[in-house]
């Protein structure tokens, strides 16, 4: 009975899945789970004052979901971008602006901004939540558009839980999952290895857009009960990654092959110590270090070898300390510094390590007047070595009318750092036309040598401006309206808006002699996004339950807005010829479909039998400027909208063995162009095996 | 996008006589018809070397916007011609490009709305290889380049201002640099993005009785 009404808690989307605390065996639509992202500190979901969403590990096994990637293009409001490598646009905003975290601590090594999702492995996650709105009052930089935290299991034993999955494109996924745990040590070991031979959309190509990858994943993990009141955890996770790009040419009838071999490692070692004082204090010391390697070779077979490097490194030490001083106030200090660096081919010397030290505080105080009302209050400081330093507040508030119904308010403060390449480039393409990009940092003396040796033909005004850059600002803005009518149904309204400020953009400084254009980075953009969320879920019936989230998102980039408005901005109508163009006209930031949605299906019953259906849709979305005016409008080109469904079903049975067959994109809608990620259709076959506990 | 090509004998039919303006008895407009021109090749690409790299023949498609006709590349040190064409880069015949009195300036506003040339504006001329009276590179003059794309957009909302070799005025608005007069989509390949570019399509009205006025 207590496996039934575990499985029946699984249906609800946002459910519990938490052993950190024990929940009441109940039916409640939003199940009151422990959430440790939106406080830094644990807190009943139903006391966060801030968006929260998680996804619970019954739902990522029952999508069949291997990567990070795979799990959080399903979530109401997020959307996964290609290009560099698969990341997540929230609320409207690129993926530079979320910061991951596994276990509270950062993930490094961006390319062009976004971190690699596929990078992350699933096997052996508890549960993923995400945080909407600016948290950098308690993250720091990039946690602007919000935060995603991967939480591992560090509590419950697993005798042995061992999985193999296998599907089209020879993708293949194994893992093996292991934990004990007694009063006085936690052990938990995660082993994945994954590899796909890759696949190509595009019609007689030799090259493919997901090339052949390896991957393999271990991940540990070690906790000491020292005391009743004080532990000692260590864990490591190495994740190793070889991609074979094979690359041809065709010019003219002869194919130029390249053979590429990428190489990529990620590894992250942390360490902490945790004492209770008292039931009211408690501090926690947290030591991390993180490294990503990037290695791309490129041998052309009557070319030139290609070489690319990145590898970027990250340390912090932090304490933080948690205050129950009554009732109704509980206080959260904390404190930290990070040394951080990067080496790379792209920078003047691939062996000099550019660094960056930074050093920060926070504080939250969290005040609950009445049952009924919670406020918090918090603030961070972050010192920079390399950049201008960030000051972070952020409020925010919940409020409970009434058991069915509680409203949210949040306004913040959200920052997020130049990044190495912004500072450190020395970047010249050969290839395209010998175009250069430098970063701030020696964009002027650069430059100023090349003055000096007669080969700069141009320099533009904002050449005389460039300085120091400055962190992007946001401030976002987030009310919500919860409502659960009965137990049966729930539905949730929430209204966002931010507003950044700082925007760094690439813009041209001046030109060779050549004519060849030169590029650095200044702090002028302005932009907003803003949106409507909604989410529901109804109980239809025992073992069936409907849920489905929809977003409405407006995008703008607020100069661009100006000289529109000002009848500065052109386009051209249907002759080809110009006319003004008017707001009507303008779409917004690129790459942001006005309309998102998602609706699924899910049925259980007692038997152990699972199935779903969902059916995700993302609307148009503009992709390339073609009618020469520089704002993107309805004139330009788009993505078509679309719609992928996907389903998978399967069977739990009593001895600890489960079956899944599954089949993604069923209608096989591709896009070779727009969403290269996207394979046409797919099929797995899953089976997994759990030792019952005896 | 799609345009119709006019024969040169339609496109010479400017219009002789003056018509009274309605604003004022006093003064009197010459209606200037706009022509368009399309395909007009700019060193276009032939093919591909060995190495890849993309053959033409290197040499400037001469223009006469007076007579509506390309010029032999043998009078290019004549005032027959009034603007050049290669690649991105556009000559007027003047400064060092030419014997002609050509200069020129990018205006930026609609075709339709520059009726007189303002009379403080600076017709520039061509100083190569350090500028050119029609700026160029990407986001300066007509065009930009998309990086991601490969592809040449010209800018909307931008006039050419054109002094001609004999010292009369123009303007010209440049709508397509690829054959056919549409651009290529996003999706096509390296191959068509090189060997339909370099094709100009535009309007343009010229003033034959050297007022600055059209």
């Amino acid at each position: 009975m207590k496996k039934v009404i575990a499985y029946l808690l699984i249906l609800t989307p946002i459910s519990l899945f938490s052993q950190l605390r024990m929940v009441k065996d109940t039916l409640e639509m939003q199940g009151d789970s422990v959430v440790v992202t939106a406080n830094r500190s644990e807190r009943k979901l139903s006391n966060v004052t801030v968006p929260v969403q998680i996804v619970n590990a019954k739902q990522i096994q029952q999508t069949g979901s291997l990567r990070l990637t795979d799990i959080l293009k399903e979530q109401p409001g997020l959307t996964i971008t290609s290009g560099f490598g698969a990341g997540v646009q929230l609320q409207g905003l690129n993926p530079d602006y979320t910061i991951i975290l596994i276990n509270g601590e950062p993930l490094v090594g961006r390319t062009a901004g976004v971190l690699d999702l596929n990078r992350i492995a699933l096997g052996n996650i508890k549960k993923i939540e995400i945080v909407k709105g600016p948290s950098s009052s308690l993250y720091g930089s990039e946690a602007m558009a919000g935060v995603i935290n991967i939480i591992t299991d560090a509590t419950n034993a697993i005798p042995l839980q061992a999985s193999l999955r296998y599907g089209t494109y020879q993708t293949m996924d194994a893992g093996i999952n292991n934990a004990i745990a007694t009063k006085s040590i936690f052990y938990q070991g995660f082993y994945n290895y994954y590899s796909t031979d890759g696949y190509s959309i595009r019609p007689n190509s030799s090259s493919r857009v997901t090339t052949p990858i390896q991957r393999f994943t271990v991940n540990q993990q070690i906790k000491l009960n020292l005391t009743d009141n004080t532990n000692l955890a260590f864990g490591v996770r190495a994740t190793d990654e070889q991609i074979k790009n094979d690359i041809s040419v065709s010019n003219g009838g002869t194919t130029i092959t390249s053979n590429g071999q990428e190489h990529n490692t990620d590894q992250n070692y942390n360490a902490s110590l945790n004492h209770r004082f008292s039931n009211k204090l408690k501090t926690s010391f947290r030591g991390y270090f993180t490294e990503y390697n990037s290695k791309q070779d490129l041998v052309t077979v009557s070319g030139a070898p290609y070489y690319d490097l990145l590898n970027h490194n990250f340390q912090r030490f932090e304490n933080q300390t948690d205050w129950n001083v009554n009732k109704r106030i509980n206080l959260l200090f904390g404190a930290g510094t990070v040394l951080e660096g990067v080496k790379s081919t792209r920078y003047d010397s691939e062996k000099v390590r550019k660094t960056n030290s930074i050093q920060y505080g926070f504080s939250q105080m969290e005040w609950s007047p009445m049952t009924k009302l919670i406020l918090i209050a918090g603030i961070r400081f972050d010192k920079n070595e390399a950049y201008a330093s960030a000051f972070s507040p952020k409020i925010s508030t919940l409020y409970k009318i009434n058991a069915k119904q509680k409203i949210k308010f949040s306004i913040g403060q959200g920052f997020k750092a130049p990044d190495f390449r912004q500072i450190y480039l020395d970047f010249t393409n050969a290839a395209a036309g010998g175009y250069s990009v430098f970063g701030t940092a020696q964009a002027q003396q650069v430059i100023g040598q090349l003055s000096s040796l007669g080969q700069i033909g141009a320099l533009y005004d904002n050449y005389y401006q460039l300085k120091a850059l400055k962190p992007e600002y946001s401030t976002g803005m987030h009310f919500s309206w919860d409502y659960e009518p009965t137990d049966k149904s729930f539905l949730s309204v929430q209204l966002f808006r931010n507003d950044i400020s700082n925007l760094i953009q690439v813009q041209q400084v001046g030109a060779y002699i050549t004519g060849a254009q030169i590029f650095s980075y200044l702090n002028i953009g302005r932009a907003f996004t803003q949106g409507i969320e909604l989410e529901m879920k109804q109980k239809i019936a025992n073992h069936l339950m409907l849920s489905g989230g929809y977003q409405y998102l407006e995008t703008g980039d607020k100069d661009q807005i100006a000289q529109i408005k000002a009848g500065k901005v052109y386009t051209r109508d249907a002759n080809g010829y110009s006319r003004l163009l008017t707001l009507s006209d303008y779409v917004g930031l690129p790459n942001n479909s006005k309309h998102k949605a998602q609706l699924k299906v899910n049925y259980y019953n007692t038997n152990g039998v699972f199935a779903n259906f969902r059916i995700l849709y993302r609307g148009k979305w503009a992709v390339n400027n073609t009618n020469g005016n520089e704002v993107f409008d309805n004139g330009d080109e788009f993505a078509k909208g679309y719609i992928s469904l996907h389903t998978s079903v399967g069977k739990d049975y009593s001895n600890g063995v489960s079956f899944q067959l599954g089949c993604d994109n069923i209608t096989n809608y591709i896009d070779p162009s727009n969403l290269p990620n996207l394979p046409g259709r797919t099929f797995f076959v899953n089976i997994k095996y759990q030792l019952l506990k005896k | 996008m799609k345009r119709g090509v006019k024969s040169i004998a339609a496109v010479l039919i400017l219009s002789t006589s003056i018509v009274a303006c309605s604003k004022s008895s006093t003064t009197t407009v010459l209606p200037i018809t706009a022509v368009t021109v399309k395909d007009i090749p700019a060193d276009t690409v032939t093919g591909l070397s060995a190495q890849g790299m993309p053959i033409t023949n290197g040499k400037y498609t001469f223009y006469s916007l007076e007579k509506n006709a390309l010029v032999a590349n043998t009078d290019s040190a004549s005032t027959k011609w009034d603007i050049a064409f290669m690649s991105t880069r556009i000559l007027t015949n003047g400064g060092t490009s030419g014997v002609g009195q050509g200069g020129a300036f990018v205006y930026t506003g609609l075709f339709d709305d520059l009726k007189t040339i303002p009379t403080d504006s600076v017709f520039k001329t061509d100083n190569a290889p350090t500028s050119y009276a029609i700026t160029t590179g990407s986001g300066n003059g007509w065009y930009t380049y998309d990086q991601l794309t490969s592809l040449i957009t010209p800018l909307a909302g931008r006039v050419l201002v054109i002094k001609t070799a004999s010292g009369k005025y123009a303007k010209m608005e440049i709508t397509c640099y690829y054959k056919g007069g549409v651009t290529l989509p996003a999706s096509a390949t390296d191959m068509e993005k090189l060997t339909k570019q370099r094709y100009y399509t535009f309007r343009f009205a010229y003033q034959p009785n050297g007022t600055k006025t059209f």
